[in-house]
């Protein structure tokens, strides 16, 4: 339709308008799946945290702008939150160690092995979540031989030391529960980093043992700083849906470890307490995002052009 | 191999041999095949040393073993006293310019540039890369990343990151051979340049005769993991001891001839009908089957029956079936009696126009410019496939 | 800065805007009253028509055919030619709630026909208008054969709309193969070699129930003090640690793995876990007794069937093979007889047909207003949450 001519000079002016209409065209699917399922949510949870406290599910809930909710719900959750960010934390890091190991391991010393490995890692997938967190619970029971062998080698003393376990046992600690949140998310920790380390030029590494850079050194000033891309990445998608879960304290865990996750579903589906719940919500998407845009501005990916 | 590697080099007298570079029977053998055959050589202490050869030769192989990237299966590699055979890379005194340069994308150039002196722990460096950015012309470009430079700037980053350590021997792995040609040409003088102020000893890998022979004090040509041979430019050039250098080097013109025998300083050779001489110190072949070599340069050529300026051994018949001007000159393809086609390089001088296609035409050339070569060998060795 | 004062104007007309947005949308996103009136909300019953009946009930609460025996269920198909869709769906009274408010608080269809709900939440749901009156000439076994300590709860006094499905007992269970005999729901909260490894019940009135026998105080009957004391109590022992989990149905797994030691329990899922460790026993303090209910939601459209269903579980044998299966109480008088036939060991089975000296240790939980119910709910899960 168009020549050369028309292509290399932005085609005829009148042709225009129509080129640039293709473009929002194109954007609305996007635009009105994101409405549909991100906007009116979004609203509604917004709504839902602005409820007039008094309402109930039977006698209605009214739209009043109590903002105190916030305040109440901060409150009567703080530890909740704290320890949903703790635990994520935890985890994170935990992922990040072990990930980075692998997807190392995977990016540079797989050879031929690489994409069965690859497979390996998101073979978990291939199952239900909810059956992997619960054969977890198998895997860590009381009676069972793997808290035979912690007790064995002082792992649950250990434990006990640093607060994440409670008497000899593995199973509902807050060690379990951080383990099942570590064990969910690693492929998603891995995959970036992978993608990351996968993409650094050995050539650089041979570089930096050229200039007198020991392998740790060369790890630390060139590998690493590369790969920043996939740790960042893995990280957010780690630590963002660690934070919200609500499945693996509710699993492994004891009455002492919920999360905020778990309290915001009981809110919402067992106390019918949609305010608290709303406002619960609203106040850690905001936490979240406040860590994740300080953590992105610190860890910079600025610096990798 | 009839030729065994030379391990002398007419080198300018040193003061101290101490810092030598010595490979001592280098040895490489992978699962399938063998990179590098027993390799001996010695590189002066600042000597601009150029290793030569096709892909696939084991030159860069050999220059890997040097930087310590590959360990040698066997033999071993001296760098004066030192046995550095199987020292880590990070402690040798051996920098390298690679190939693509490997500049570290996420640092600065003056942090790229940095790198190894902070790696020794040197505390400050800015003074040191400030002079090293001014010897390559980049001290404005201090706070660019690689990716914002074109390919010669990184090339010169390259160099300095290098040469900012004062490796004993700096290696140089087809340095240039991301760039265009023009730029090229401008950074080999540069290297030349840089070596001869900073003084050190540089070994350039590189399967581009021209750059080789533009910068090196010495070239080793190397094929199918051993040197074929080693001199200074003018002397692989001149008399090459191979097939294979004849063709690599340059272009010869290869013409099957029966060895007579030698005479006096000269060993003479028949060919097609004609006796040729070459003197008895370019002459690699002493009976038997030989191939004469000379260059298309030294050929003269005139038309059948006119006579030809400063004849030596004349071979008549022949007649141009090919004629490209290239400026400089022109060069011919001469189809000889016996089929085979020589090629000629003719001056423009413009003491005569061009001979057509067709012309019958005689060609001849100096003894001492030929060489003599043993006919075991493939005549074809060493010419690229394109 | 021209340009910047601009983006900043942009900007505060952006986050101006988002915020009236916001403020107009905002309240649209408010729940009205759910009150209904289930007279408005009839459909005509297809029953005739259609014959089917989608029920909704707590898991494992039902017989199943095994090897020769055929189910209640099963006969019921067979004798009426109506096919039930039995789904176990139900497994906490405030998540199945949740299910269903959407739909029964806006007037739409739940796309059931009868569901089973505790008490105290079949009390709520009846008083907002969700549930459709029975139609008394077709269930002539409920009026006949309901038990008399299950015919007039206060809040459906002439069991209009609702019929008992099974009673049962609440006391706490526990594994006698790893613990010592639990006798009392005291020693549930403290007992030391229990610790972390006691599992309690989301449902408020259970639980708090036994915390208040353990005071002393009257379930029924009580005080803010002893209401405070016992939920200042509980948070005590569920700070300290003791408990694993606030669970619904879904306890006894735990329980049988050894996870857990000792938990609040509902008579009949031990008895039918089949698990000789397991022992079901009722706690020094007293016993909380309840009392599941079948109704039919506004809008169902096979109530006939539903009806029918009612009738069929209301006659004695039907009833007493039901008990003798899931050993809740009976709530069909002449079952006792009937289950002669059935099992003869279970004729004296005090979980199934309590005697009135075990009926007499029953307590209830007091009728609660809106008001207070959720102020006791919150502060039963403050207490899961601190």
């Amino acid at each position: 339709m168009a020549t050369v001519d028309d292509v290399a000079t932005g085609g005829p002016p009148e042709h225009r308008p129509r080129r640039n209409l293709t473009g929002y065209w194109l954007i609305l699917p996007g635009a009105l799946w994101l409405l549909l399922f991100f906007v009116i949510p979004f609203y509604s949870l917004l709504a839902a945290s602005l409820f007039d406290p008094d309402g109930s599910v039977l006698t209605g809930y009214d739209v009043t702008f109590h903002v105190q909710n916030f305040g109440n719900a901060f409150w009567d959750y703080k530890e909740q939150i704290g320890r949903s960010l703790l635990y994520a934390a935890l985890a994170t890091a935990t992922c990040l160690v072990l990930g980075y190991v692998l997807a190392y391991a995977i990016a540079f010393k797989a050879g031929r092995w690489k994409n069965l490995m690859l497979v390996l890692v998101i073979a978990p997938f291939f199952t239900s979540f909810l059956l992997r967190t619960l054969s977890w619970k198998l895997i860590l029971a009381d009676d069972g031989w793997v808290v035979d062998v912690a007790q064995a080698i002082h792992l649950t003393d250990a434990l006990q030391l640093v607060n994440l376990a409670d008497g000899d046992r593995l199973l509902a600690t807050p060690f379990a529960v951080i383990a099942g949140l570590t064990y969910n998310f690693l492929p998603f920790m891995v995959l970036p980093l992978y993608a990351s380390l996968e993409k650094v030029d050995v050539r650089l590494i041979e570089a930096a043992g050229d200039l007198y850079a020991s392998p740790a050194r060369g790890f630390l000033k060139v590998t690493l700083p590369l790969s920043m891309p996939g740790v960042v990445a893995g990280t957010l998608l780690t630590f963002i849906p660690a934070t919200g879960d609500y499945v693996n304290d509710q699993l492994l865990g004891n009455t002492n470890t919920r999360m905020v996750g778990a309290s915001i579903q009981s809110l919402f589906t067992k106390e019918n307490d949609y305010a608290t719940a709303g406002a619960l919500s609203v106040i850690l998407m905001v936490i979240i995002v406040a860590a994740v845009m300080v953590y992105v501005r610190k860890a910079g990916t600025e610096e990798l052009v | 191999m009839s030729n065994a590697p030379e391990s002398t080099v007419s080198a300018p007298p040193r003061a101290e041999a101490a810092h030598d570079l010595r490979l001592q029977g280098l040895t490489k053998e992978y699962a399938t095949f063998t990179a590098v055959k027993a390799l001996d050589l010695v590189v002066p202490q600042g000597q601009f040393f150029a290793l030569l050869g096709p892909s696939g030769c084991g030159k860069t192989t050999t220059l890997r073993m040097v930087a310590g990237l590959e360990t040698p299966t066997s033999g071993s590699i001296h760098l004066g006293d030192s046995d550095i055979t199987y020292e880590k890379p990070y402690k040798r005194p051996v920098n390298t310019v690679f190939q693509n340069y490997a500049l570290f994308p996420h640092l600065d150039i003056a942090k790229n540039v940095a790198f190894g002196l902070e790696r020794r722990g040197v505390k400050n460096t800015k003074q040191q890369v400030a002079e090293m950015l001014e010897l390559v012309e980049l001290t404005s470009q201090a706070h660019k990343k690689p990716a914002q430079m074109s390919g010669g700037q990184q090339q010169r980053v390259a160099l300095a990151r290098a040469l900012i350590n004062q490796p004993e021997v700096l290696l140089l792995d087809e340095p240039l051979g991301a760039l265009d040609l023009k730029l090229r040409r401008g950074m080999q003088l540069e290297l030349k340049r840089i070596q001869t102020e900073v003084g050190l000893t540089f070994v350039h890998v590189t399967h581009d005769q021209e750059e080789a022979m533009t910068m090196a004090d010495t070239i080793a040509v190397m094929n199918g993991g051993v040197i074929e041979q080693m001199g200074a430019p003018t002397e692989l050039y001149e008399n090459p001891r191979t097939t294979f250098v004849a063709n690599f080097l340059g272009q010869s013109n290869l013409i099957a001839g029966d060895i007579e025998g030698r005479d006096g300083d000269q060993v003479k050779v028949r060919v097609q009908g004609a006796v040729a001489s070459v003197p008895a110190d370019r002459a690699h072949a002493e009976s038997g089957q030989g191939w004469l070599g000379i260059r298309p340069e030294k050929v003269l050529i005139a038309e059948t029956g006119h006579p030809i300026d400063a004849p030596g051994d004349v071979i008549t018949g022949g007649f141009v079936t090919d004629v490209s001007f290239v400026g400089v000159s022109t060069q011919y393809q001469v189809r000889m009696p016996w089929g085979q086609e020589l090629m000629v390089f003719e001056q423009n001088t413009g003491a005569r126009g061009m001979l057509p296609v067709g012309t019958k035409v005689d060609v001849s050339w100096r003894p001492e410019f030929a060489f003599l070569l043993d006919a075991s060998q493939d005549a074809m060795a060493g010419i690229e496939g394109d | 800065m021209a340009g910047m004062n601009r983006r900043t104007v942009l900007r505060g007309g952006a986050g101006l805007g988002f915020l009236g947005v916001s403020a107009a949308v905002l309240p649209l996103f408010g729940t009205p009253d759910q009150k209904q009136d289930p007279s408005r909300l009839k459909v005509p019953d297809r029953s005739e028509s259609d014959p089917r009946l989608i029920i909704s009930n707590w898991p494992e609460y039902i017989d199943e055919d095994d090897d020769g025996y055929v189910s209640t269920l099963t006969q019921f198909e067979k004798d009426t030619g109506i096919t039930v869709r039995y789904t176990a769906d139900v497994n906490d009274n405030d998540e199945f709630f949740s299910k269903v408010r959407n739909q029964l608080g806006s007037g739409t269809s739940t796309k059931r026909d009868l569901f089973a709900l505790t008490d105290w939440m079949a009390a709520r749901m009846i008083q907002v208008g969700w549930i459709q009156k029975l139609d008394a000439s077709k269930v002539p076994n409920l009026h006949a054969n309901i038990i008399d300590s299950l015919a007039k709860p206060a809040w459906d006094p002439g069991r209009d709309y609702s019929a008992p499905w099974q009673s049962g007992l609440t006391g706490i269970a526990y594994n006698k193969a790893k613990v010592d005999e639990v006798r009392s729901f005291s020693d549930l909260v403290t007992r030391p070699d229990l610790k972390g490894r006691v599992s309690l019940l989301t449902e408020m009135r259970d639980t708090m129930g036994f915390m208040l026998l353990i005071d002393g105080a009257d379930p029924e009957k009580f005080t803010d003090d002893e209401w405070k004391q016992a939920v200042e109590r509980l948070t005590k022992a569920k700070k300290a640690g003791q408990f694993r989990s606030f669970t619904g149905n879904d306890y006894v797994q735990d329980l049988a793995s050894g996870n857990v030691l000792a938990c609040e329990a509902w008579s009949g899922d031990i008895a039918n876990a089949g698990d000789e460790n397991l022992v079901w026993v009722p706690p020094e303090e007293g016993i909380m007794i309840w009392a599941d209910n079948m109704m039919v939601p506004n809008l169902a459209t096979h109530q006939a069937n539903a009806e029918q269903w009612i009738n069929y579980y209301y006659e004695p044998e039907v009833a007493a093979k039901l008990a003798d299966y899931n050993s809740y109480i009976c709530p069909v008088k002449g079952a006792q007889e009937a289950m002669e036939k059935v099992n003869p060991d279970n004729v004296e089975n005090e979980l199934i047909f309590p005697t009135e000296k075990t009926l007499s240790l029953t307590h209830r939980f007091m009728a609660l207003d809106e008001a207070k119910a959720r102020t006791y709910e919150k502060d039963y899960t403050d207490v899961q949450r601190a």
